[in-house]
């Protein structure tokens, strides 16, 4: 599994980088913590390059190191990285510039398969989804935006799976919601909820809401299977069946103790765009963690 | 691919290129409107190729030299010119000297005379804040004015934050000494750069276009004796504004200046390199004021460049990786769009309409067309870009009544002033690359200083210009 994790700064990423430390722990995952800088008019960029490598000769890093070298330190902290690695310090010069707008630094994984830490500058959509493109991650995490637009163009654009972090959520005492209905986005979501509330040993609630009184073959059938899933892992889930707008219920359902994991959407990604999506409602309209499954 | 992915991929590209489209749905709509009255065909369609321009510039939907190309196809397929006509259009001692300036600055930021520019300043200076600051602005505009805002800029922004870093660990505590501090060099550099012809792509725009149009042209020296005293003006001015706007956190930077003389004395002893750099350039400079009427500002910038790549000083790998290639192609394909907005006679219709809009104003109040034209440089100069704003402005003003030198110095002289915002100029890039101060920093010290260099230069146009002519 490949875990790209996209911070912004030591005073609000730390949630993300938390929870997506522990997922890659978890699933033995390989890990890119990624930090996308201001965008640079095209006009300066070759000026601002020659002045970056000025100020680098007088040992002041470029904007975003210091991001980076506080998520070495966490990891250092946590031990996410091994012994040597930590101690050999966080090596500024050792951060490669491998082109296309993508400086790195590759660390050893002290659980995780391994963690590189790079910077990219630009627009933060576009960035994403060129590394996402670039190196095929499973899932993005990134702390929520108080950008409008920004659920939005992740859940359309982002080829892989989005979680959205927000505050501070150890899984301890905390609650896996499985929202299921019978669209193809449930049975892959289906497949995550099972292996995060697996590997955490969280409690989960399945969730299936229909508009209807009365509950459909369909519906009734994926909520069954969702059981079983869940019974498969060895955690007994508890069963929530409810009738009315599925996003309301979904977020009256939903505690700050809960992480939500839903499916994508799969409307017609020109409805999906002017429209929005159960997903995209839920990520914008709820306090809890949200997990897309793409 | 399946369709849903082709189809969000489409949805995606749609959103990133959505202002490339408004530019071609608002030139096929106006391509398909009749030519305005007084105006040749020609001319129109050269107005539809400025509007497209303008919009891929400012929205930046497209990487520079694909704006560059389209500019110079566009030329071509709306028959305003044949392919070889362009072509020479494009080329010129203007696009020379951007060129050669882009590869000089990389040249000079190489030589590491960072280190005793600081000990200058220091030794000039001493450690109050407000006087670091005024010989940060100062410094940066008089070497501005020979040698262009961004090579200042890159020299000046790891001084400047190397004393910030010295001063205190944690950038919170000193965001309005940063500020301070690096809008000093931005904005010195800025003033400075209209010094001198060879302080900025956009002089030589300017001189370009006087000797294209057949207008009267001035000398290296002439041009300093109209420019150099507002940039005595104005650095003390912009110093008490960024002061005022900016209240330093400590007004003694005296543990920052220690350290810092600490570091830059170890620095090594000045090399043969150095030594060499600094009499090319003096050369260099010497050609300016001397030959660039003969041969050109251009020629003398490359014959610079050609030297320092004899002499070892830089490489060609450096020179190659540093010059940003688009800035000169799309300065090329701009200047090319400039001379056929003269040629087809746009300019003069615009010129025209601007006058019956101005009406008896403008010929008998000289001021107003100079605020006219300052104003409409300084908006484009903060949106677009300053040479590009020259670029695209020169042929019009200078078609406008009045001495096309006063016009063309006062255009000049106006796009640098792109205090409002960071993409104005590549100095003002520069210091926010440093992540330290913020755009909304850029308005806030932006529009005082701006409004006071407007009126202090229709003052100054109109007075001092009027006494020594």
């Amino acid at each position: 599994m490949k875990i790209l994790i996209a911070i912004s700064s030591k005073e609000y990423s730390k949630p993300t980088l938390q929870v997506g430390m522990w997922a890659a722990k978890a699933f033995n995952a390989s890990v890119t913590i990624a930090y996308v800088g201001q965008k640079i008019s095209a006009f300066g960029t070759s000026d601002v390059g020659l002045a970056q490598e000025s100020i680098a000769k007088w040992g002041i890093e470029r904007p975003g190191v210091q991001v980076l070298e506080w998520a070495f330190n966490y990891l250092a902290e946590n031990k996410y990285i091994t012994p040597e690695t930590a101690k050999a310090g966080f090596q500024r010069n050792t951060l490669v510039d491998r082109g296309k707008n993508r400086v790195e630094l590759h660390l050893k994984g002290n659980y995780c398969e391994g963690v590189d830490l790079i910077l990219r500058r630009g627009d933060i959509i576009p960035e994403l989804r060129n590394e996402v493109a670039q190196n095929g991650y499973d899932i993005t995490i990134i702390g929520r935006s108080k950008k409008r637009r920004m659920a939005h163009d992740l859940v359309q654009y982002i080829d892989s799976s989005i979680y959205i972090a927000r505050d501070l959520a150890p899984p301890e005492g905390h609650r896996l919601l499985q929202a299921v209905d019978d669209s193809k986005g449930t049975a892959k979501a289906l497949v995550y909820g099972s292996q995060v509330a697996k590997a955490f040993k969280m409690p989960v609630d399945v969730l299936t809401v229909s508009k209807r009184e009365s509950f459909g073959k369909g519906y009734m059938g994926a909520h069954k299977k969702a059981l079983r899933a869940f019974e498969k892992v060895g955690i007994k889930p508890v069963s929530i069946l409810k009738v009315g707008d599925p996003v309301s219920e979904v977020i009256k359902t939903a505690t700050a103790k809960h992480l939500i994991v839903m499916g994508v959407s799969h409307l017609n990604p020109i409805v999906k765009f002017f429209k929005g999506s159960k997903p995209l409602k839920v990520i914008n309209q709820c306090n809890s963690p949200v997990l897309i499954v793409k | 691919m399946q369709y849903p992915q082709l189809l969000n991929s489409t949805i995606y590209w749609l959103t990133q290129k959505r202002w490339l489209l408004f530019a071609f749905i608002v030139a096929l709509a106006l391509f398909l409107l009749p030519t305005p009255s007084g105006l040749s065909l020609s001319g129109y369609r050269i107005l539809i190729i400025v509007i497209i321009a303008l919009t891929l510039i400012i929205t930046e939907s497209l990487p520079l030299p694909g704006i560059a190309f389209i500019i110079i196809i566009l030329e071509v397929y709306f028959g305003i010119g044949d392919a070889n006509s362009i072509a020479r259009s494009f080329m010129n001692d203007a696009v020379f000297f951007i060129m050669g300036s882009l590869m000089l600055a990389v040249a000079i930021v190489r030589q590491g005379w960072d280190k005793r520019i600081a000990l200058g300043i220091i030794k000039l200076t001493g450690n109050k804040t407000h006087r670091v600051a005024f010989g940060f602005a100062a410094i940066s505009a008089v070497l501005a004015s020979f040698v262009g805002e961004h090579t200042v800029a890159a020299i000046m922004l790891p001084i400047a934050l190397t004393l910030i870093k010295y001063t205190s660990k944690d950038r919170k505590k000193v965001r309005r000494l940063s500020a301070y501090l690096l809008f000093s060099i931005a904005y010195g550099s800025l003033i400075g750069s209209v010094g001198t012809p060879s302080g900025g792509g956009r002089n030589v725009i300017l001189i370009h276009y006087w000797q294209e149009f057949g207008m009267p042209q001035i000398s290296y020296l002439e041009w300093m004796k109209f420019a150099y005293p507002l940039i005595l003006i104005q650095i003390p001015i912009l110093s008490w504004i960024l002061w005022k706007n900016f209240p330093p956190e400590k007004t003694v930077l005296d543990t920052g200046i220690r350290r810092l003389k600490t570091k830059v004395a170890n620095s090594n002893q000045i090399t043969t390199k150095q030594i060499t750099a600094l009499i090319i350039f003096f050369m260099v400079f010497l050609g300016w004021v001397f030959l660039s009427e003969t041969v050109g500002l251009g020629i003398i910038a490359l014959t610079g460049v050609v030297m320092y790549l004899i002499t070892g000083c830089v490489t060609w790998d450096d020179l190659h990786k540093h010059v940003n290639w688009g800035v000169i192609l799309l300065f090329g394909a701009t200047i090319s769009m400039g001379a056929q907005i003269n040629h087809t006679g746009a300019a003069e219709w615009l010129a025209n309409n601007v006058i019956k809009f101005g009406g008896e104003l403008m010929t008998s109040v000289p001021i107003f067309t100079d605020g006219l034209v300052i104003l409409l440089t300084t908006f484009l100069a903060n949106v677009l870009s300053s040479s590009a704003t020259v670029a695209v402005l020169g042929p019009i003003t200078l078609n406008l009544p009045g001495d096309s030198t006063h016009i063309g110095l006062v255009m000049a002289i106006s796009s640098a002033f792109g205090y409002f915002t960071a993409v104005a100029a590549p100095a003002c890039t520069i210091i926010y690359a440093s992540g330290l101060v913020k755009a909304r920093d850029f308005l806030k010290a932006g529009w005082k200083i701006g409004l006071i260099s407007i009126i202090l230069l229709i003052i100054y146009a109109n007075t001092y210009w009027a006494i020594i002519n």
